[in-house]
């Protein structure tokens, strides 16, 4: 975790996207300042924030655009994936709608963004599953509907399934617990590939290099509180 | 084909009248004059300019303020005065929106709103707000009008005298320059006017005791009283230091104005009333000032009880909108602390809720909550809501509509506007590859409460209300401008963001820290901006606003509108896959245009109705609301009016793609009497009366046929009677996408398999054979095997083999598909399982077996198979140039001898034995696998659902341009009405002469549509004769004229094939019955068997063994043979 050692950095867009109130900007705020709250305002348009991932070879700069939900705001989106690498495709997973809308946001992506991005799916709110309690048995997921108490409406074979079939990564996370969150982003860093850092960000990508010199002066405009808590990402 | 939906205003352009002025499509461009005045004085589009004329208005000389003024003299302002049915307005800003004026005058402004709301001074009154109207002695042979007004009035029992006496009586003068004719003319549209606005005086006291000035100018005899809800800030505090805002002062300053001129409703503007806005209101009377300037005040009037009414009215319902509400509640402006409370989040609530009961359109739009609580927190609810009306529909119109098409349309509007007025910036921009719009669409879509501090929002919303959007676009340049040195330095996204982000927290400061002047140094930073914002960009007016709108739609609409259906047909679900994305492209165009069309269309009907009731009707009595707002109504990018298609846009919808589904009879009734009674109601219901103008627009008219209905309730799955885009696709795949010979059959028994019960009754196989005729009467597409080989070979059907005999060297599949209907009708029939309750076919044949034996005679007595041939042969080639008309007098001559036999055979047998299939008495039906067989038995019929039933959609290219050209071209048989009859098509002696094929195939179809109309008809008749009758077999008599009319039956639905008498044909009956027991085999299979059987068949065949009088004519006999 140490900052002085000159590890090769580089920026890497991602995109939430996801159906209103499924938890996308909690999973944000977790990660990037490792908070949760109950009642977060409702994103306009999207908000923009950074985290910094370090991996053991090198450190990759999250610019996160956390994108509004409400599915009127669909027609916004391309704004905002436009050049992404990477996509966190959100669900809550006490929501079957919200795994559909998913799929939707996949496909779209698939078609429509840049090639090669690469795509997590997210179910998130596994604080409200009976699963929760017994820590990350996946075998479980999926039977444990009728327990009191379990609000899950997706099971993780369904899910997965889906994930493998479409080649996405795959998590369960809790954005209230912090379960999972960070290691989406891990994997996500992780899988990257090499050559896409190489050229961050496609056309602009001579000019942001330059800029990129002064990150560490750069604001985290997520929010006041986040300053301190710059170097939780798990990695 | 229709790739995107210029095209289609296009189009609806062409069928617009120009000569009736609407200018519709073009409303944006052009917009009514109606509209351009009831933006300008921001009132209720109820309202239109009925009279103006040139007038100067003096008020009088306050004997409270001491202004630089000449007291003596008052202040004068000329401008015009406008009289519309409920409001008289004054305004110093030159325009016209006389009938009269140009355009350019209309739209033509000076002021600072440049018609975008309320400029230059004057005022805006509700005429129940004036109570008294003097003529005055005028000097100068001028009208001279003394207005006194009800303002202060409205809650005093004290005398006039009093209120003159300390000067609260409102009393303006103005001078009319006209005319006489036209002062008089503006006098009587103004006594008028205010007789109808007395009525409203209660309406106005109740709405403006909401108001806080009417509590803060209250008398000293009303001390008492308690103050009107100004918001939540009069519980929870309103945002910022009220010292630091000198809230108290400036409510000082207003107390002063609003006494001297008018408080509310009565308010007279003066050029102090724009400079009290611009440095901000105090908190108490923002709201009223908010509703006042924006003119939701006067919906407010118009209508005092709606908020409460919508509320109650749909108390304890649910919508996707009140979930999506709920969603935000919690998460409005969450740091104020009214809205960590119950009390503010409920009326956040009951605000949002009342609004998507009363625009469903809108619904609820994740911003909204942010602007809802923001007014909250200084207006009661019902003032927020109505605030709210004013924001979607005249402020911000789409910004928060399903597609947000307004919101994105301002963002275009705005990068033009940077990239106008600060170049440089802007190739910055686009070189960094930043993209402007993900920082600015925040700002209007929250109108810069989510960005700015909440006390430097409210300023810009002081501003806004009064001056229109364009106040938007001020800022966000002004904001630019002003950190233009850092952005520039900006690089990417993030950085763009966080230097705004920081600039916003810092709004506070002094602009010029550093400077020597203390009063620079005093210049905060939010003062700058205005400052920048509406001296720097100045040049921004409503009109360049509205200009860069205009240019831009179509470019952001089609970007939606693409978007929306890239989105749409890639969540169509599996069945879409069967069909190509081309195909689904153009489906989804299709569909979307025929329901803009049909709007369009509906939208000019209304109004070519209200304009006539107008003319009928005097002019100022019709309230005529401007619909040229919603002209693009329906339009995808504009957000939802309907994503349904109900059965006439259904019908419509087909015959753009299938040339069987245009009506034969252009321009005659669209109303086929056929099959009225098995309609279901809800069709009815969708239709609409008969209108002028064609109701099918430019397109040709659609059929109407069964055929269509059951299509209809077949791809309507959810039994809604209307289909979505969904619903046709999948309707449309299940056809189209598999190419499978054996899906398209099932499909179509399906359709016909009314109870699900895997049977097709006797009615059924009736209307099975109509709708072959109904598809086919124009032609059949698709691959079809030039000759009927395949049936010669296997010795199948007289007909075909006949058929391609004498008619071979004209004759088209289309005339042999009839041949093929026909022999489908009747091997339906002869293949149909008895309806009994076990459904053991062969048992029941077994037990009749006896009764069938004694039809024998009846077959027997018949003609042999050479003379049916012959007779066949003299049918199909009577049309040919070579067949004589002396032949055609045979088949007459032939059917009486079959009547005698008949008769005398059916004397002999017992009702059932004629045919047992064909007994009335006796129901029978028919399983998939023997329609099956009987499809496949038919080359043709084989090839229709091969092939040319699945390709008689283009979906792609629409209907081949031929088909859709006049009746002569194509149809020729005009009147295809089922339940009436045609006229006999032929005489012998015209026959030969030169008749074209297209006359002989017309006849040939007449009479096989007619053929089945009279079967079906004489089978009523009998069914009939059975219910009346005593039970079949007592009574000879009536047996035998039962028998009658089943012999009829048999013959003509038999066609050539006639009653099968011999044990023969019994026989391989019942094996038959034995097969299709079983008859699921393969396609293969069935059909060699069905071949061999009706080659068995028709050798047994018999013509028609009794004629009755009713088909005596040639066109039946003909086909009969």
């Amino acid at each position: 975790m140490s900052e002085s050692a000159p590890k090769p950095s580089s920026s890497v867009k991602l995109v939430l996207l996801g159906e209103a109130a499924v938890g996308k900007s909690s999973l944000v705020l977790r990660f990037v300042n490792n908070d949760f709250q109950e009642n977060k305002e409702p994103t306009i348009g999207a908000a923009f924030l950074t985290q910094k991932c370090n991996l053991p070879s090198r450190t990759i700069k999250f610019e996160i655009w956390d994108t509004a939900g409400q599915e009127r705001f669909a027609s916004l989106a391309p704004m905002y994936y436009r050049n992404a690498q990477a996509a966190l495709v959100v669900y809550d997973l006490t929501k079957p709608t919200s795994l559909v809308k998913a799929k939707h946001w996949v496909a779209e992506l698939q078609r429509q963004a840049s090639p090669g991005i690469v795509i997590a799916l997210v179910g998130n709110k596994l604080d409200l599953t009976s699963d929760s309690k017994t820590a990350d048995s996946d075998e479980e997921g999926a039977d444990g509907e009728d327990d009191s108490g379990d609000a899950r409406k997706v099971s993780t074979e369904e899910a997965k399934a889906y994930a493998e079939e479409e080649s996405l990564l795959f998590f369960e996370t809790s954005a209230k617990t912090g379960h999972n969150v960070s290691e989406v982003f891990t994997a996500i860093a992780n899988a990257i590939p090499e050559t896409s850092l190489k050229s961050a960000r496609g056309a602009g990508a001579s000019n942001t290099a330059a800029g990129r010199s002064s990150e560490e002066q750069r604001v985290n405009l997520g929010n006041a509180q986040e300053s301190g808590s710059k170097d939780n990402c798990a990695c | 084909m229709f790739s995107n939906f210029t095209n289609i205003v296009h189009k609806a352009q062409q069928f617009i009248d120009p000569t009736q002025g609407l200018n519709l499509s073009n409303s944006d461009r052009n917009p009514s004059k109606a509209s351009l005045f009831q933006n300008q004085f921001r009132i209720p589009s109820t309202q239109n300019p009925l009279h103006e004329i040139n007038a100067e208005l003096t008020i009088p000389p306050s004997n409270q303020t001491s202004g630089d003024k000449d007291h003596d003299r008052g202040w004068h302002y000329a401008g015009k005065l406008h009289l519309s049915e409920g409001y008289m307005c004054f305004s110093t800003t030159p325009s016209s929106f006389a009938q009269s004026a140009s355009v350019s005058t209309s739209s033509a402004f000076t002021g600072q709103t440049h018609g975008g709301g309320p400029s230059g001074n004057g005022f805006t009154w509700p005429l129940c707000a004036i109570r008294r109207v003097e003529r005055l002695n005028s000097q100068n042979f001028q009208f001279a009008l003394a207005f006194t007004t009800w303002n202060g009035l409205l809650y005093e029992d004290t005398k006039d005298t009093k209120a003159k006496q300390d000067g609260r009586e409102q009393r303006i003068i103005i001078h009319l320059a006209g005319t006489r004719q036209s002062c008089e003319r503006f006098c009587d549209g103004l006594k008028k006017g205010l007789r109808a606005g007395v009525g409203s005086v209660g309406k106005l006291r109740k709405v403006v005791a909401e108001d806080y000035s009417e509590y803060l100018l209250r008398t000293e005899d009303r001390k008492g009283i308690s103050p009107p809800d100004a918001g939540l800030g009069m519980i929870f505090r309103y945002p910022g230091d009220p010292k630091k805002l000198r809230d108290r002062a400036k409510m000082r300053l207003w107390a002063e104005y609003l006494r001297d001129n008018g408080r509310n409703v009565t308010l007279v503007r003066q050029p102090t009333f724009h400079k009290l806005i611009r440095v901000g209101l105090p908190n108490r009377l923002r709201g009223e000032i908010w509703e006042l300037t924006s003119g939701s005040i006067f919906l407010r009037l118009e209508n005092p009880t709606q908020y409460e009414e919508t509320l109650a009215k749909f108390e304890g319902q649910d919508s996707l909108a009140i979930d999506e509400i709920e969603k935000d509640l919690n998460r409005s402006l969450p740091e104020y602390p009214g809205f960590q409370s119950e009390e503010g989040i409920n009326r956040l609530r009951r605000v949002l809720v009342a609004y998507s009961w009363t625009n469903p359109d809108v619904g609820y739009c994740q911003a909204m909550n942010i602007v809802v609580a923001a007014l909250l927190i200084y207006m009661s609810e019902a003032q927020a809501f109505f605030l709210l009306s004013a924001l979607c529909d005249r402020l911000v119109p789409g910004y928060y509509s399903t597609t947000m098409y307004g919101t994105l349309l301002d963002q275009k509007v705005f990068e033009g506007l940077v990239e106008k007025t600060m170049p440089i910036l802007w190739d910055h921009l686009v070189k960094s590859d930043v993209q402007l719009s993900v920082v600015s669409l925040p700002w209007f879509l929250s109108l810069y409460i989510n960005s700015m501090p909440l006390v430097f929002a409210f300023r810009v919303l002081d501003v806004f209300f009064v001056e229109g959007p364009k106040v938007l676009f001020q800022v966000g340049l002004a904001i630019l401008r002003i950190n233009g040195e850092e952005l520039l330095d900006a690089t990417d996204d993030g950085t763009f963001i966080s230097v705004l982000k920081s600039y916003f927290s810092r709004l506070e400061e002094s602009a010029h820290p550093k400077s020597e002047n203390p009063k620079l140094r005093a210049v905060t930073r939010f003062q700058e901006l205005m400052v920048v914002a509406f001296k720097e960009f100045a040049g921004i007016t409503h009109n360049s606003i509205t200009e860069l709108r205009l240019k831009h739609k179509d470019a952001v609409l089609n970007n939606i509108e693409n978007f929306a259906k890239r989105t749409a047909i890639r969540n169509l679900g599996p069945d879409s896959k069967l069909l190509s994305t081309e195909e689904l492209g153009a489906l989804y165009d299709r569909f979307y245009n025929i329901l803009y069309d049909r709007q369009q269309r509906d939208m000019m009907l209304q109004q070519d109705k209200i304009r006539k009731a107008k003319q009928s009707r005097a002019r100022a009595s019709e309230i005529f609301s401007g619909g040229q707002d919603e002209v693009e109504k329906g339009r995808v990018g504009l957000g939802p009016s309907t994503s349904h298609m109900d059965y006439d846009a259904f019908r419509e919808f087909l015959a753009s793609t299938s040339k069987w589904a245009i009506s034969d009879s252009p321009g005659s009734s669209r109303r086929d009497t056929m099959s009225e009674s098995d309609r279901p109601t809800r069709y009815q219901s969708a239709r609409r009366p008969t209108e002028s103008i064609s109701p099918w627009g430019s397109g040709p008219e659609p059929a109407e046929h069964e055929f269509l209905q059951r299509l209809f309730k077949k791809w309507d799955v959810d039994g809604t009677g209307q289909l979505t885009l969904q619903n046709v696709v999948t309707g449309l795949a299940r056809i189209k996408g598999r190419r499978d010979i054996m899906g398209t059959i099932t499909y179509f028994f399906e359709l016909y398999d009314d109870d699900n019960d895997g049977k097709v009754d006797r009615e059924g196989i009736l209307r099975i054979s109509e709708a072959l005729l109904f598809l086919s009467r124009r032609g059949l597409e698709g691959s079809l095997s030039p000759s009927a080989s395949t049936l010669a070979l296997n010795g199948d059907s007289s007909v075909v083999r006949e058929s391609q005999g004498s008619l071979a060297p004209g004759a088209s599949a289309n005339e042999r598909f009839l041949g093929s209907v026909s022999a489908f009708i009747r091997r339906c029939f002869e293949y149909a399982d008895p309806d009994h309750p076990s459904n053991q076919a062969i048992e029941k044949f077994q037990t009749e077996k006896d009764a069938e034996d004694n039809s024998n005679a009846f077959a027997i007595g018949d003609d042999d198979d050479e003379e049916e041939d012959g007779g066949e042969e003299d049918l199909l080639g009577f049309e040919s140039p070579s067949g004589s008309p002396s032949k055609a007098t045979k088949p007459p001559t032939l059917a009486t001898e079959d009547t005698q036999d008949s008769q005398r055979s059916v004397s002999k047998a017992k009702s059932e034995a004629a045919n047992a299939a064909l007994d009335p008495a006796h129901p029978l039906h028919m399983t998939l696998p023997t329609f099956r067989m009987v499809v496949l038995a038919d080359e043709l019929l084989e090839q229709f659902f091969e092939s040319s039933f699945p390709t008689s959609f283009h979906v792609v290219d629409g209907v081949p341009s031929t088909a859709s050209a006049s009746a002569g071209g194509l149809t020729t048989f005009s009147s295809l009405g089922f339940g009436s009859r045609p006229p006999v098509p032929i005489s012998p002696a015209a026959a030969g002469a030169g008749r074209g094929l297209r006359g002989v195939m017309d006849g040939i179809i007449t009479d096989g549509m007619r053929v089945a109309t009279e079967v079906r008809r004489r089978m009523d008749e009998a069914q009939k004769e059975l219910e009346k009758n005593a039970l079949p077999g007592q009574k000879p008599d009536e047996d035998e004229e039962d028998d009658e009319d089943i012999g009829i039956a048999v013959g003509v639905r038999r066609g050539p094939g006639g009653a099968s008498g011999d044990s023969d044909s019994r026989s391989v009956k019942s094996s038959d019955l034995d097969l299709l027991s079983g008859a699921d085999a393969e396609a293969g299979a069935v059909k060699e068997q069905e071949a061999n059987l009706a080659d068995k068949d028709l050798q047994g065949g018999k013509p028609l063994p009794h004629r009755p009088a009713t088909t005596n004519e040639p066109g039946v006999v003909e086909f009969e043979g």
